[in-house]
């Protein structure tokens, strides 16, 4: 993206987490839209064959994580990973055989989420650590003060097409736009942890249920209508917020595929671009191997 | 469940003290920090009946919030009490002040106790609180399958203007305003027996925000609201052509994504389940209508 920034000026923190395990409880089940028991995986651990650019939904699967699922132990220290740790932020394997594999981060879901080449990911396993370098809060473009920007790392700003145009606006691309109806569980929560949950997206469920959003791809770069992430995610007429699809299928009610937020501001501050090649895996692990 | 009968449980609720972390602040949806007063435990101010914005205060019920110190026994608490439920006060300054659950609030849950305002101001943090928790999995006779009714104490059911015209019929119930499903905000994608759901209304009120009825910046305490195009049978969520009726709860929030929070009482298709925005005539749980409910003497079975 062609537009200024204090990128030069942000710090780099060297942070540790841990590839987390998945969790159930003795009960097994929870409810889908139609009230329907399902006990699906997907969320925590390390979700295989799912990478940027894949579809988000069609899984067998509920808040399906692609990738390695990080936490740290320490609850504090926790928070600082998640709050800290940006999109396009560089992630290594310290431990386990694919130690030294090289991945990086595409979103936030309470955990860290992180996308490695299918080959290296094979190798990868609960209780792995690993090294976040993390940059990316803090982030401002002193040409539109208007616009907050959430998430994102300097290199992901700079991968990403578009920039400031002639008319003082923010161009940005993306793969999809987002009605406020779709906005479903992470709505009142900080910007900075977790995503804000699509509804409208359930493959294969009812009509009544689709706000056409079965064709979301991980990593797609999306707009959310009406949305104001600059201090929390809420409803906000006139707004706009530009996430990263960092989640997929979900089966539980009034959740679905979520954006990790990255730039909020006014509406007309933004100059919007549908570009179906708006997706991380267009610029992140270029000349990488993607077996599944 | 149709056809059987609710059983009671007498549950044990603590009142809460407020909790706030290290810093005091929390930013509003402008980005200015404040400091949340009434975000829980014992409030003394509103009244059911004043409008949701009255005060400056952080999601303000009017009440008592009540607790346990075991959180799976406070999931049960927040669970299975419902609006209308019965409430005796068992130790402290207001021992033996009865009162009723007025709703319920998410996250680790919480149960909102209304009780008179004399009593109230006699109460402290935790004072113990016995609920007579009735009516998840009720279903009133002769209501038609397709509606679904939850978080209502069987009596209450009486109460508020809520009409049925049998099996077969309609579900009618007079509200304040209908109000889109975009405006909710914090509780959507949680389960609806113990989770509010905050509606995103603001002042100055827009009135793009409102589809039909009078404007939500006249929402008061204890109205009925209807929410289109939302599910609430079991997580709340979006579906097109049903709707869903709740009760205000607490009051506004300066916080993105919250607002004036609802317990849904009644979940249906449109054609089902309709709503009739009473206007400015609208009653819906009045503090007449919750000393009706606890001047019954407590039946502890």
């Amino acid at each position: 993206m062609k537009v200024s920034s204090n990128a030069a000026r942000l710090v780099s923190q060297v942070l540790a987490g841990e590839v987390w395990p998945a969790l159930a409880d003795r009960h097994g089940f929870r409810v889908g839209p139609d009230g329907q028991p399902f006990s699906l995986p997907g969320m925590g651990g390390v979700t295989l064959g799912v990478h940027c650019g894949d579809p988000a939904t069609g899984y067998a699967s509920d808040h399906l994580e692609p990738g390695a699922s990080v936490r740290h132990r320490d609850p504090d220290a926790n928070m600082a990973l998640q709050f800290l740790t940006c999109v396009g932020n560089q992630v290594r394997v310290e431990s386990g055989p694919a130690a030294g594999a090289v991945g990086h981060v595409i979103g936030q879901h309470a955990y860290v989420l992180v996308d490695f080449a299918g080959a290296e990911m094979a190798g990868i396993t609960t209780g792995d650590q690993v090294t976040v370098t993390a940059t990316g809060q803090g982030l401002a473009l002193a040409e539109h003060p208007a616009i907050t920007v959430k998430n994102c790392s300097p290199g992901l700003l700079a991968d990403l097409p578009g920039g400031t145009r002639p008319d003082g606006r923010l161009e940005v691309h993306v793969a999809a736009t987002i009605p406020a109806e779709a906005v479903g569980a992470g709505s009142g929560m900080v910007s900075e942890y977790a995503n804000t949950d699509l509804m409208g997206a359930y493959a294969g469920l009812g009509e009544d249920l689709s706000l056409g959003l079965e064709g979301l791809r991980i990593g797609d770069i999306v707009a959310l209508q009406d949305a104001d992430h600059r201090f929390g995610r809420g409803y906000r007429p006139g707004y706009l917020t530009i996430g990263v699809i960092s989640t997929g299928q979900c089966m539980l009610f009034g959740h679905g595929p979520g954006p990790s937020s990255l730039l909020s501001g006014p509406a007309d501050a933004f100059g919007v671009v549908t570009d179906p090649d708006a997706n991380l895996a267009s610029w992140l692990h270029q000349g990488q191997e993607w077996s599944r | 469940m149709s056809g059987l009968r609710p059983v009671a449980v007498n549950l044990l609720g603590v009142v809460e003290h407020p909790e706030l972390g290290g810093t005091p602040y929390r930013v509003d949806c402008d980005g200015r920090s404040y400091v949340p007063a009434g975000d829980g435990g014992i409030v003394l101010g509103p009244r059911l009946g004043e409008s949701v914005f009255a005060w400056d205060a952080d999601h303000a019920a009017p009440g008592a919030c009540l607790v346990h110190p075991d959180q799976a026994a406070r999931h049960a608490l927040a669970a299975y009490s419902c609006i209308g439920n019965q409430i005796v006060v068992r130790t402290g300054h207001a021992a033996g002040a009865r009162g009723a659950v007025l709703g319920q609030r998410g996250e680790q849950g919480r149960v909102i106790a209304w009780l008179a305002p004399e009593d109230l101001a006699r109460m402290r943090p935790s004072d113990q609180v016995a609920v007579r928790a009735c009516g998840q999995g009720w279903r009133p006779p002769g209501f038609p399958d397709e509606v679904e009714v939850l978080n209502l104490d069987p009596a209450a059911l009486d109460v508020l203007p809520i009409t049925a015209a049998g099996v077969g019929g309609t579900v009618t119930a007079g509200v304040r305003a209908t109000v889109p499903s975009k405006l909710a905000g914090n509780g959507i994608g949680r389960p609806s027996v113990s989770w509010d759901l905050d509606l995103q209304l603001r002042v100055p009120f827009r009135p793009e925000d409102a589809s039909g009825g009078p404007a939500p910046g006249n929402l008061l305490l204890g109205d009925l609201v209807a929410v289109s195009s939302l599910d609430a049978r079991y997580n709340m969520g979006y579906r097109r052509g049903w709707l869903t009726v709740g009760v205000v709860v607490h009051g506004a929030s300066p916080l993105p994504g919250h607002g004036p929070g609802i317990t849904p009482i009644l979940t249906g298709p449109q054609e089902v389940l309709r709503a009739r925005p009473d206007g400015a005539a609208h009653a819906g749980l009045t503090e007449a209508v919750i000393r009706q409910l606890t001047a019954a003497e407590v039946q502890l079975q």
